[in-house]
């Protein structure tokens, strides 16, 4: 047996279970992003302390996370390659058929809006995490500690327009994609209930929302008020 | 009643002796054939309906080999799935007195007398075992909230024996045959080949030993060898042009078998049903049917004024005339398909029918709706109302529907024995496609019950018999039997390409099925089907002389298929009509207006036409030779019918 | 009224096909919408040109034989329904109207809007039934089914297989009409012992098949003329994963 699921079921399963792992990734990443609107540096640079502190076991949830994100792309990519090949002639008009229908702008955007976090995180994670530390400076001293001053390195950092731009422009992405991608998780592990699937398919619009709504105000409620910081 | 001798041609091998115990004791009698050498037999079934699909699993899991054919690009939409109401077992569920044998007699009656006694009792017989094997094969039928099966009593059925699956248990009852073949499939027992339509029949020493199909993808005709053929492929219904039957319901396969030898039964049985969609428009391609079961809640009911063209709700109560329950208050609104359709004509003619056409009566739920509330109606006939909503644009839940007869089933076909095989040795008919077990009239639900009684219980016993016995050499799909037949059928084909008149093959087909339904309709009489007779050959001659048909034999075309069956239809629309103008006497579907009481009801003749008129070939533009199978009936008196 | 209507014609598999434009007039509001293609045909074939071939048989929406693509929806504008069960009056006087076939590698086009919709045979060879030979079923009543249960399985079961789900599919994905018998299948008593076995035959055998993957988009439970759901869909996931965990932890 390959490690590869051959299997639509399976791809899909892979897709939603990587997904789940994905969207509690960014509830806590938010969680702990909204440490910068408090008004007290020092709280932020305390959750990232301890959470450097963690050592192999945050290693460890890093290699998790990103394997998850990989995999994501992996069966993404697969579910849409099989796509071009179970449908090469494509309709010359095309047509929604409305009622029961959850096809939206943000289900059919899922790999584009997808590749765009693709190209996102990576950028995110060099500039922010693998960005300027404490040998260039940005230190801070907590509790009688030297620990790294990643506050501001993120109000420096979203002192850039074009920085908040991209920023906002690529949280919008992802609020379409978590549209689907939330109840389109849950429906593809298999879960579904007469009255809870509505309320899963509704309840990812506002999750989405709110995801997309309190990643984006952070870059900009920084850029407006970052001089007086 | 003078004794007739059955003609030699027709040998019944019915069994006598106590009613009971004939088929048991027929099956004791039946050759078996070693399992291990039913392998080496090939059985070629034609037609995957109810009766085909279940015949060809069955036959499979015995051990033969068999193939299948069909003419839609996949066997489970055979017409069988348009069966809405439901199947008859007589289970007696209901504890209302019940039994296999009021199930015989309710049929044998209900068929006006013109069946065989010891085919409908095993019929009977057989419905029980149905069931169990449908619903073991995980058809889903309408249950009790205890989790046993739900009944509903039927039109023409004092006792509630139909079993259903909401308003499609065709199409349930199809699909667990269709599942059970499938199986077979995937076990390397059965082949299936779609889109293949049988154009002629492979006689060798005069034994049925292939088909000649054409795929109807790449127009190429294909040779089948087997050493015996089962057809199941329905009824002929579709003569009449608008019908309630598929759009490709053809009789093609039987007619061709009908030429080759093949005696054809009762042609002249066609029944009407009472609760169809009426026709609006000259272009209407088909009649939909609604479920009589319909007429359990429904009350039926004209103007008693001609010409009343008020709505129907501004026509006041005593102004309305209920003529069902008024004329058959035993039955009322329930009375079986042929007097419901009769007396719906009988209005129309009076002028008292309703609709733009004036071709409609109501059926009419408002008192249903009012005792037993919007509900119910919802729950029962939720479906068939939305059905004629989306055909009408009228809203059933406050207007009432409008109905009309229209053809639905022919209990004629060809003539069988006991066995089911007919006259040619190896050639099986199974379903609609024989004539056996409905007589003049069908009751409703027993459709399904024999299409399945045919393929699942009797044909596996009952094709070992004649194998076991039978010489059968071997043979090639390329030797000469073979090549002259695909070479006539070519022909044939070529023939009707190159005669490029200016008829399109529609407007043949609409007039040749007006003429029938005016003259070979709900009533006949002597002088209107010899003029029938003169016009469908008319209109026959002008067919081979001046039909369109566009495009050629080696590609997929749906017009060179549907001329040949035109031109089937048109010589079995004069043999329908032949064999109405011979059966001087009024039964079942088959109503002759010279022969009816001072009321008006169907006036039997036991004495002259207790028989089953089957016809033989006798080639082209040659009379065909009628002989005649005496109809004894031992157990059930042959009595007026009466539903009053 | 009139009809303004561009069709994919397509002379055989091989050929490369491409749209036709026809006027139709003097029609009927009360005519179906195949009856018009009747119509259609009756002039192309007087004109001495090749009718538009299409599939359709039973004509009242059980058999699942019709379906092509109008407008860019399959089975057309109205929810719940056939392409032979659309009138006339569901469009206007002088609409344009565009039809093209079912569009999927799985179902090749034949001619036309007729195509090949064989893979569903096969899926259905592989497993979409109970092994029970003719003769050895206990009575009916013997099994009892609680109405909701039948009912449940009746939804499942309706399927007409017309193929509608892959065209809608915007990955041409066959999981409704697989999860539909399985799932009629699978609800019922009968189907318990050949459960595991089924789900697993039946998901190989669509996946050789090259249909797509399901992305959850729903438009299949939108077209269907039955309105079967996508519950199915999350029952045949659980059926199947169910089946590997157990697989996985016999290892």
């Amino acid at each position: 047996m390959t490690f590869w699921p051959r299997s639509s079921v399976a791809k899909k399963f892979l897709n939603g279970l990587t997904g789940l792992g994905l969207v509690l990734f960014i509830i806590i990443h938010l969680a702990g992003n909204l440490l910068l609107l408090t008004g007290n540096p020092d709280d932020l640079n305390r959750y990232a302390h301890k959470l450097e502190s963690l050592g192999p076991l945050l290693l460890f949830a890093q290699i998790g996370l990103a394997l998850f994100f990989i995999l994501h792309i992996l069966s993404a990519l697969t579910v849409y390659f099989d796509r071009l090949r179970a449908r090469p002639a494509r309709y010359a008009v095309s047509g929604d058929a409305g009622g029961a229908s959850r096809k939206t702008i943000s289900s059919e955007t899922m790999l584009y809006t997808g590749l765009v976090l693709l190209v996102f995180v990576p950028w995110h994670v060099i500039s922010l995490k693998f960005g300027p530390g404490m040998a260039q400076g940005y230190v801070t001293e907590l509790d009688g500690v030297a620990v790294r001053d990643l506050y501001r390195l993120v109000v420096e950092y979203f002192q850039n327009p074009v920085h908040v731009i991209l920023y906002v422009a690529v949280m919008l992405f992802l609020g379409f994609h978590l549209r689907h991608g939330f109840w389109s998780m849950i429906q593809s592990l298999g879960a579904y209930h007469p009255r809870l699937t509505p309320l899963w398919y509704t309840g990812g619009l506002l999750f989405a929302a709110a995801m997309a709504v309190g990643y984006l105000v952070i870059p900009i409620w920084i850029y407006m008020n970052g001089a007086k910081i | 009643m003078t004794t007739l001798a059955a003609s030699p041609k027709l040998i019944s091998k019915a069994p006598s002796g106590p009613i009971e115990s004939r088929w048991t004791r027929h099956v004791d009698a039946l050759k078996l054939i070693n399992p291990t050498n039913k392998r080496k037999f090939t059985i070629l079934v034609v037609g995957t309906g109810l009766a085909g699909a279940s015949a060809a699993a069955s036959l499979a899991e015995l051990g033969y080999h068999v193939k299948t054919f069909c003419l839609q690009d996949s066997p489970r939409r055979a017409h069988s799935i348009a069966a809405q109401g439901g199947i008859n077992a007589a289970k007696n569920y209901r504890n209302d007195g019940d039994s296999v044998w009021r199930l015989f007699y309710d049929t044998i009656k209900g068929g006006d007398f013109r069946a065989r006694e010891a085919n409908v009792y095993r019929l009977a017989e057989l419905s029980v075992h149905i069931i169990d094997q449908c619903v073991a094969q995980g058809v889903p039928f309408a249950r009790e909230y205890g989790g046993l099966l739900d009944n509903r009593s039927f039109g023409g059925a004092q006792v509630s024996r139909t079993f259903y699956a909401r308003g499609q248990t065709g199409q349930q009852l199809l699909l667990g045959a269709y599942s059970a073949m499938m199986r077979q499939v995937e076990a390397g027992r059965v082949e299936l080949y779609p889109r293949r339509e049988m154009l002629d029949l492979v006689l060798i020493h005069n034994q049925a030993r292939g088909i000649i199909c054409r795929n109807l993808v790449t127009g190429q005709l294909e040779a089948y060898v087997g050493d015996a053929v089962v057809l199941c492929t329905g009824g002929y219904g579709n003569a009449y042009f608008l019908a309630t039957y598929a759009k490709n319901s053809n009789a093609t396969a039987i007619w061709r078998c009908y030429k080759r030898g093949a005696l054809f039964a009762d042609p002249c049985f066609t029944q009407i049903h009472p609760t169809c969609i009426p026709v609006t428009g000259d272009y209407q391609s088909k009649l939909t049917l609604m479920s009589e079961s319909l007429r359990n809640d429904g009350r039926v009911w004209v103007p008693k004024k001609k010409g009343d063209t008020r709505p129907p709700n501004e026509i006041p109560e005593d102004e309305r005339d209920y003529y069902l329950e008024r004329k058959y208050p035993g039955y009322g609104n329930l009375a079986p398909r042929d007097i419901s359709s009769r007396a719906a004509k009988a209005v129309c003619d009076e002028r008292r029918g309703v609709g733009a056409s004036g071709k409609a009566v109501y059926l009419d739920f408002s008192d249903t709706i009012r005792e037993k509330g919007l509900d119910y109606i919802k729950e029962q006939y939720g479906n068939l109302f939305e059905m004629y909503q989306h055909i009408t644009a009228e809203d059933p839940y406050r207007v009432p529907m409008r109905i009309y007869p229209a053809v639905h089933y022919t209990m004629g076909g060809l003539w069988v024995d006991y066995n089911l095989m007919s006259t040619i040795p190896g050639l099986f008919v199974l379903g609609e496609a024989n004539f056996s077990d409905h007589g003049a009239n069908r009751l409703g639900a027993s459709a399904l019950m024999q299409g399945l009684a045919d393929g699942y219980f009797i044909i596996p016993y009952t094709i070992g018999d004649y194998l076991a016995d039978a010489s059968l050499p071997k043979v090639k799909p390329d030797q000469r039997e073979f090549r002259e037949t695909q070479a006539e059928v070519e022909a044939k084909l070529k023939r009707l390409l190159a005669i490029q008149g200016d008829k399109t093959l529609l407007e043949f087909h609409r007039e040749l099925g007006l003429l029938l339904w005016d003259y070979v309709g709900m009533a006949r009489n002597a002088q209107g089907l010899q003029q029938a007779i003169e016009k469908i050959r008319h209109l026959r001659q002008e067919f081979w002389q001046n039909v369109k048909i566009p495009g050629s034999n080696d590609m997929l075309n749906k017009s060179l298929e549907m001329a040949g069956r035109v031109a089937d239809f048109l010589e079995l629309g004069e043999l329908m009509a032949l064999d109405a103008l011979q059966r001087e006497e009024s039964c079942g579907a088959h109503f002759r207006e010279e022969y009816q009481t001072p009321d008006g009801e169907a006036l039997r003749n036991d004495e002259r036409f207790s028989h089953v008129a089957a016809w033989e070939y006798a080639g082209e533009d040659q009379p065909p030779e009628l002989h005649k199978e005496p109809l004894v009936f031992e157990f059930v008196k042959p009595t007026v019918r009466s539903y009053k | 009224m009139t009809l303004h209507l561009r069709i994919w014609r397509q002379a055989h598999a091989q050929a490369s096909g491409r749209f036709v434009s026809y006027t139709v007039k003097d029609l009927s509001p009360d005519m179906s919408f195949l009856e018009m293609l009747d119509v259609l045909n009756e002039e192309l074939t007087k004109k001495g040109e090749a009718p538009v071939e299409f599939d359709s048989d039973c004509r009242e929406g059980i058999c699942g034989t019709c379906g092509f693509v109008i407008d860019g929806v399959a089975h057309g504008p109205r929810r719940g329904r056939t392409v032979c069960q659309l009138y006339l009056r569901d469009f206007r006087d002088g609409q344009s109207v565009t039809l093209e076939p079912f569009r999927a590698k799985a179902f090749p086009v034949i001619q036309d809007l007729v195509v090949d919709r064989s893979a569903f045979e096969r899926i259905i060879a592989a497993g979409g039934y109970i092994s029970v030979d003719t003769g050895s079923a206990p009575d009916a009543n013997s099994i009892l089914i609680p109405k909701e249960v039948a009912e449940g399985a009746f939804d499942a079961a309706a399927c007409i297989g017309c193929g509608a789900c892959v065209a809608a599919c915007p990955n041409a994905s066959a999981s409704l009409f697989v999860s539909a018998k399985i799932a009629h299948l699978a609800l019922l008593p009968q189907g318990q012992p050949e459960r595991h076995r089924r789900v697993l035959k039946m998901v190989a055998q669509m996946d050789r098949e090259n249909f797509g993957n399901c992305s959850n988009h729903g438009e299949c439970e939108a077209v269907c003329p039955k309105n079967i759901s996508i519950k199915q869909i999350a029952l045949m996931r659980r059926e199947y994963l169910t089946e590997i965990w157990k697989n996985f932890r016999a290892l």
